[in-house]
């Protein structure tokens, strides 16, 4: 059974807000982007390493550093406790499947290490689609 | 307690293309030499658990080197390096691994590589297979473009985090947290080094007009992939093996592009399996 959008949002909230190895550098990871889902989309914005709130309707004029875009069947494949080959990362994902990368891509890399942790935490959350 | 590791460490200066370089290496064991080359923006504590494997260690002279630029091997000293963009060549990296093995007077050593060193080994068993007993191309291909990005050295990013988390997800799910995390440690400290050795890699390296030549009967290949490499995925290697006279392919399973660093428990099985055929084709 699906997810409920907010119910899905409270809890990526709370396991990013929650985890140590975020909270250990967590200081200046302070961005905003996009999780498209296709079925699904939500802007999520970080201030010092914590959710400051999603979005979980973004209108068409809601503001992202980054976006991440692929079908509702991939990110499936990310929620997975462990994900399938080129499935189990935004650079694996970009390279061999669906995922696009959009939007500013040094935002993303300036806080690459940061989001690469908080992105893995989908294979604890699941995702609602 | 003190636990001291049977793994030591020396310095050999050795002189190559007119550049002068250092270079630091350790070994362990003896027998038939294995010599090892890094990944690219890396450097030789990737090898630290088969330098401290009794049971490979026991019949073969384990080596594993920091290429100049990386480590402990300082840029060349006889040269102002800070002057010039570091862009690896095939040429000049064949002719290091040539003049090193040279100098640590090595008789008929096996080269492994893994990434770029995997890929380097392709380039010496098509240049020299006399003089090499075999070669171990680890995730490597005939050609491996995508990967000479501007993101890694970039001065409004934090280019030592852009190279460790960048190289994350060429890590399977299934390695150790701890393994993973001293990968990415290591990625860390060689994000000034980790382009111009990509240009290597994605760029001067291209044997795709090439394989026909390489005499794996001669100087057997036995190439390895991880299944969650996606940078050289299994049928890149797999496809390259296929077109070299001889070659084998091995897939690893579960494992990713770092196999020896990221999960060496799993990478030792096939290891060993790969020392078996090149025993068996070699008489030794």
């Amino acid at each position: 059974m699906k997810q409920d959008p907010k119910t899905w949002a409270d809890k990526y909230a709370n396991l990013t807000n929650s985890d140590e190895t975020i909270g250990a550098m967590a200081k200046y990871y302070t961005c905003s982007f996009m999780f498209d889902m296709t079925d699904c989309r939500f802007i999520i914005e970080m201030h010092d390493g914590k959710i400051k709130n999603i979005n979980t309707d973004p209108g068409p004029l809601d503001a992202y550093d980054f976006a991440l875009r692929a079908s509702a069947a991939t990110w499936r494949e990310f929620s997975q406790p462990v994900p399938k080959p080129m499935y189990h990362g935004i650079w694996s994902a970009s390279f061999r499947k669906d995922l696009k990368i959009e939007g500013n891509h040094l935002v993303l890399m300036q806080n690459l290490r940061n989001f690469t942790v908080q992105f893995e935490l989908l294979r604890k959350s699941g995702v609602p689609v | 307690m003190v636990k001291h590791s049977p793994v030591t460490g020396r310095y050999v200066t050795i002189d190559v293309d007119g550049q002068e370089y250092k270079v630091f290496y350790l070994h362990n064991g003896r027998g038939q030499p294995l010599i090892c080359q890094h990944t690219a923006g890396c450097h030789n504590h990737q090898w630290r658990g088969l330098l401290e494997d009794a049971e490979i260690t026991k019949h073969y002279n384990v080596i594993a080197y920091d290429l100049p630029r990386h480590g402990k091997s300082d840029p060349p000293h006889n040269t102002e390096w800070w002057k010039q963009e570091y862009k690896l060549t095939a040429d000049h990296y064949c002719n290091f691994i040539l003049r090193l093995c040279d100098a640590l007077e090595l008789k008929e050593p096996i080269f492994m590589g893994s990434s770029f060193g995997g890929n380097v080994a392709l380039q010496l068993a098509l240049r020299r297979p006399d003089r090499f007993k075999a070669v171990i191309p680890v995730e490597a291909a005939d050609y491996a473009p995508g990967f000479y990005l501007d993101w890694w050295r970039h001065p409004h990013a934090n280019a030592a985090q852009v190279c460790g988390s960048g190289v994350w997800d060429l890590m399977a799910p299934q390695s150790p947290e701890m393994d993973r995390w001293l990968t990415w440690h290591y990625y860390t400290q060689g994000s000034e080094a980790f382009k111009g050795d990509l240009y290597f890699y994605s760029v001067d390296h291209d044997l795709r007009d090439e394989l026909q030549n390489i005499q794996g009967r001669k100087c057997p290949v036995i190439m390895m992939t991880g299944t969650y490499d996606y940078l050289t995925p299994p049928e890149a290697t797999e496809n390259t093996a296929r077109r070299i006279r001889g070659g084998v392919y091995i897939e690893m399973d579960d494992i990713g592009h770092f196999p020896m660093s990221e999960n060496y428990d799993v990478f030792r099985v096939y290891l060993k399996e790969a020392l078996r055929i090149i025993r068996e084709r070699t008489d030794g």
